[in-house]
């Protein structure tokens, strides 16, 4: 298998996006799951996927410091590599550093306006512009919305689509559209959103925004032990 | 001397550069009649501040090797280790972290809390040092120590309480306001040294009273003997300065004195915030590691009796021959006694013991536990252990951070090639964040360190102390020559010059190879090459790998796989066959895509966040590439990979783009191809030296 055939790999083929993007500029994607289930493993597919082809991808780090993120891109491409059997490993090493860029900050210490300076400092000097924001453990449970309006404007501006990671509280109910209370207050706001369910030793992957719900949805499942998506 | 380990302190000083520790520690020394004059720092009267016994240190203005001194105060010992300011030497100040119990984080109340204050800070976290801040040079133009304060919370997270409050700034700084006694304090006398205490002028009691109040807030949350006295309007000195010690104690709360050493104002009301609020010996939990029972932690006790654990912190080589200055935790160290040196199992009988006082000496018996002092004539390195016979525990390790900087050194003659060797051998052993070697490659001894002003100072130590005139150039960068594809190689060495010709012809192919640097394949078969002679294949391909023909650097990364030749009965030789696997390496390399391969470092800068944009623009023109931010409050860390050749000078460049207020670590990462260009260049400039060779 070679690189082109991984970037085919990409997650979010149920959502018939084989090898483009499935957010404009300024849209904005959740993959939301409770604790522990692997939201951040997809996040970094869809990262890697873009980063394949050749768009730089920003990863941002809300928990976690710049070490803890460059293990995840490690696991997960050590996993694609293996489940995929692609030589040179090297190499494709070589396609994807350069296209990612790391940034993290303490959760409360995150905002938009510090966002855009530290991307304007990027941006400026011809250091980084990305294509791609991954928001990994951004907090919903506070009055987001002002930000994510700022957000979404922001990145229509640059030119980027945003990709978060949503943590499920356990006590939270989903609604009758079936999303968690903190994220219907803002669901106008974004484009797609995929849950991770538990279910049993797998995870299945459900499209809840950007696809027709149906039941066909759940046809994708996550292998637990490398948290790549099953063929 | 007396042994009594509550009323033992010791203590560093440590703060930026020019915020005025030596100054300081040289009225700490006078009012604690350790030395009966003052000096000034940068020797201005030609004899230079007491802790200052380096002659360079003296000319510069700056403190370079930490000198331990001891002095008493108000019944206590107070042992003090002055450290140096600048960032180029925080191993100095790593060490005497490390020995210490208690800091003083000394603060120019001017430039406020600058970047090495913030090095130090982190230094004292990670050793958990407890610390009381001393804002200096309250009498300067732009004195504010209330902003200072506000600094300490902001920048360095410091739960930071005022003690005093100034009576007058700049040039009208005459005095304190003692905010626990509740009392003004002045400095008369030549030198500040009658303490003149008053009630609290008018002028000054509204804003005392307030001070007062945030301060007995402050200690409150950590003591509810003072929050109960507080509400009974019964606070006594002794249950705030309680409070005030037990917070101070787990870092929770900072006290804050001020004054100005140059102006023999305020070091008196701070000796005793050492004595009272500093801990002692007893106060902190030491551990070693237990060798035999698989290095599980032990904790010491500062007994006498117990068997002797101490560490040796600092090496100098002084006119009557090597200093060590050792902590002891456990037990005693006296005169006659027999310790062994974990590290090397060498046993050790201590002949002097002294105590030191800057660069003189006081002899003693015994330096028991808690204490510091020095020993003469042991032979070892600065971080070793030492132990009673039969104990075998050992400190845990010092933090050492790894070196960033190298540079080539050459002795001028055969006289300072000698004494090079010697000081080199000396500086190493002293100070384990420089290191030397010889390049293999290059030839050249090679120092590396800290920084440029680390090394800079070194080789002007070797140039005074030894007599060693040494050049310095940049140390070459050492790179790598690989090759891409295969490439096929069927070569006939044949000479017939008279006498026994040579004859010999080897056929096969070069490959590259991961993770190995050389590999020789023989599939030959048939005995096409007579199997005595694959040997000298292999030693002659061997050869070609250690000068690439590129830049003459070491080639790595080849598979050699040979399937054919040829031999004659009577001109084949092992020299023959060497010479035929030289030409037919050389007939495929270049048919091969060779490429160079550079080192590249990882780099990792920490820098107040304001400059983060800047300190990303200079990675990035050094063709780094950023790996990532981490925003950590007022501070972030920027890590990226940049090759090694274009990290040279590189100190000096982000110093400028930061004020001084970043610093940088840089270590081995990879090796990766470098860019045509580039490689190119290096090809050419290879080319040129050669022909000037030549």
């Amino acid at each position: 298998m070679l690189k082109n055939d991984l970037v085919l790999k990409n997650p979010l083929r149920l959502l018939g996006h084989d090898s483009d993007d499935v957010l404009a500029d300024g849209g904005f994607g959740v993959v939301m799951a409770r604790a522990g289930v692997g939201k951040t493993a997809i996040g970094v597919q869809l990262a890697i996927n873009s980063q394949l082809r050749h768009q730089n991808v920003l990863h941002i780090g809300l928990n976690d410091p710049v070490q803890k993120v460059c293990l995840w891109y490690d696991e997960v491409l050590r996993n694609l590599i293996c489940q995929y059997e692609v030589p040179q490993e090297e190499r494709l090493w070589d396609v994807i550093l350069p296209h990612r860029f790391i940034m993290t900050f303490k959760v409360e210490s995150f905002s938009v306006p510090i966002l855009e300076e530290r991307l304007t400092d990027l941006i400026e000097q011809g250091i980084f512009v990305p294509k791609m924001v991954l928001i990994d453990g951004f907090s919903f449970d506070n009055e987001i919305r002002t930000s994510l309006e700022e957000l979404k404007s922001l990145s229509k501006e640059l030119g980027f689509h945003v990709w978060f990671t949503m943590n499920i509280h356990r006590h939270n109910t989903p609604g009758p559209d079936g999303f968690a209370p903190e994220f219907s207050v803002v669901e106008d706001l974004f484009d797609v959103a995929i849950q991770l369910i538990p279910d049993g030793k797998d995870v299945l992957v459900k499209a809840l925004k950007g696809i027709d719900g149906t039941s066909d949805s759940y046809q994708l499942r996550l292998n637990p032990s490398t948290l790549l998506l099953t063929d | 001397m007396t042994i009594d380990i509550q009323s033992v302190r010791n203590i560093g000083i440590s703060a930026h550069i020019d915020s005025g520790k030596t100054t300081l520690t040289e009225r700490i020394l006078y009012y604690t009649k350790r030395i009966h004059a003052i000096h000034d720092v940068k020797g201005k009267d030609g004899i230079g501040a007491t802790m200052d016994s380096m002659e360079l240190e003296k000319e510069r203005g700056i403190t370079i090797a930490s000198a331990a001194t001891s002095c008493q105060w108000d019944n206590h010992e107070i042992n003090i280790i002055d450290t140096p300011g600048h960032v180029d030497f925080t191993i100095e100040v790593e060490r005497a972290l490390r020995v210490l119990d208690g800091a003083i984080l000394v603060l120019c109340a001017v430039g406020g809390v600058q970047s090495q204050s913030i090095t130090v800070d982190q230094q004292m976290k990670r050793y958990k040092v407890p610390c009381i801040a001393y804002i200096n040079k309250c009498d300067r133009v732009g004195a504010n120590p209330d902003r200072v304060i506000r600094q300490l919370g902001e920048r360095l997270g410091h739960n930071a309480v005022a003690l005093q409050i100034p009576i007058g700034l700049e040039a009208d700084h005459n005095g304190v306001v003692d905010l626990v006694a509740m009392k003004a304090i002045y400095f008369d006398g030549e030198n500040g040294e009658i303490l003149r205490t008053e009630d609290i002028p008018e002028n000054f009691m509204e804003l005392a009273s307030k001070k007062r109040e945030e301060l007995i807030d402050a200690a409150s949350m950590f003591s509810d003997e003072l929050t109960e006295a507080a509400l009974e309007e019964s606070v006594t000195e002794d249950i705030l300065i309680r409070a005030l010690r037990k917070a101070t104690l787990t870092r929770e709360l900072t006290p804050v004195f001020l004054g100005s050493a140059y102006k023999n104002k305020g070091t008196q009301p701070l000796l005793d915030g050492v004595t009272r609020l500093l801990p002692c010996p007893l106060d902190v939990k030491t551990e070693a590691l237990d060798l035999n029972k698989d290095e599980t932690a032990v904790e010491l006790i500062a007994d006498l009796k117990a068997p002797t654990v101490s560490l040796a912190f600092k090496l100098e080589d002084g006119q009557y021959g090597q200093l060590t200055y050792i902590r002891v935790y456990q037990g005693a160290v006296s005169k006659g006694d027999t310790i062994v040196n974990i590290r090397t199992g060498k046993k050790v009988k201590v002949g002097r013991v002294v105590r030191m006082h800057a660069n003189q000496m006081e002899e003693i018996e015994s330096i028991p536990a808690g204490y510091i002092g020095a020993l003469f004539g042991i032979d070892c390195a600065s971080g070793d252990t030492f132990c009673s016979p039969n104990t075998n525990y050992t400190m845990t390790s010092m933090y050492v951070p790894e070196p960033v900087i190298s540079l080539a050194i050459k002795p001028v003659d055969h006289k300072s090639e000698a004494n090079m060797s010697k000081a080199l051998n000396r500086f190493s052993k002293e100070d384990p964040t420089f290191k030397t070697f010889v390049s293999e490659e290059t030839g050249d001894t090679v120092i590396s360190g800290m920084g440029e002003l680390h090394l800079e100072v070194y080789i002007e130590r070797m140039r005074r102390e030894y007599n060693a005139q040494v050049t310095t150039g940049m140390p070459r960068v050492a790179y790598r020559e690989t090759i891409t594809r295969r490439a096929d190689f069927n070569y006939i060495h044949k000479k017939q010059t008279g006498g026994a010709g040579q004859y010999g012809r080897v056929a096969g192919f070069i490959e590259p190879v991961v993770d190995e640097d050389f590999v020789f394949d023989n599939k030959v078969t048939g005995g096409s090459i007579p199997t005595q002679y694959i040997p000298a294949v292999e030693k002659g391909f061997q050869k070609c790998m250690s000068r690439g023909p590129l830049l003459e650097f070491p080639i790595t990364g080849v598979k050699v796989t040979i399937n054919d030749g040829a031999s004659h009965a009577v001109d084949s030789s092992e020299m023959a066959f060497q010479a035929a696997a030289r030409g037919a390496f050389l007939e495929a390399y270049h048919k091969a895509g060779p490429v160079i391969h550079e080192p590249i470092m990882k780099v990792v800068v920490e820098s107040p966040t304001e400059f983060q944009g800047p300190v990303m623009g200079t990675l990035n023109q050094r063709r780094g590439m950023i790996v990532g931010t981490q925003d950590e409050g007022p501070m972030c860390v920027i890590e990226s990979q940049v090759p090694l050749s274009e990290m040279f000078g590189y100190s000096t460049v982000l110093r400028s783009a930061t004020q001084g207020k970043a610093q940088f670590t840089m270590e081995f990462f990879t090796y990766r191809q470098a860019p045509k260009s580039i490689a190119d260049e290096l090809v050419k400039k290879a080319a040129e030296e050669k022909k000037n060779v030549a």
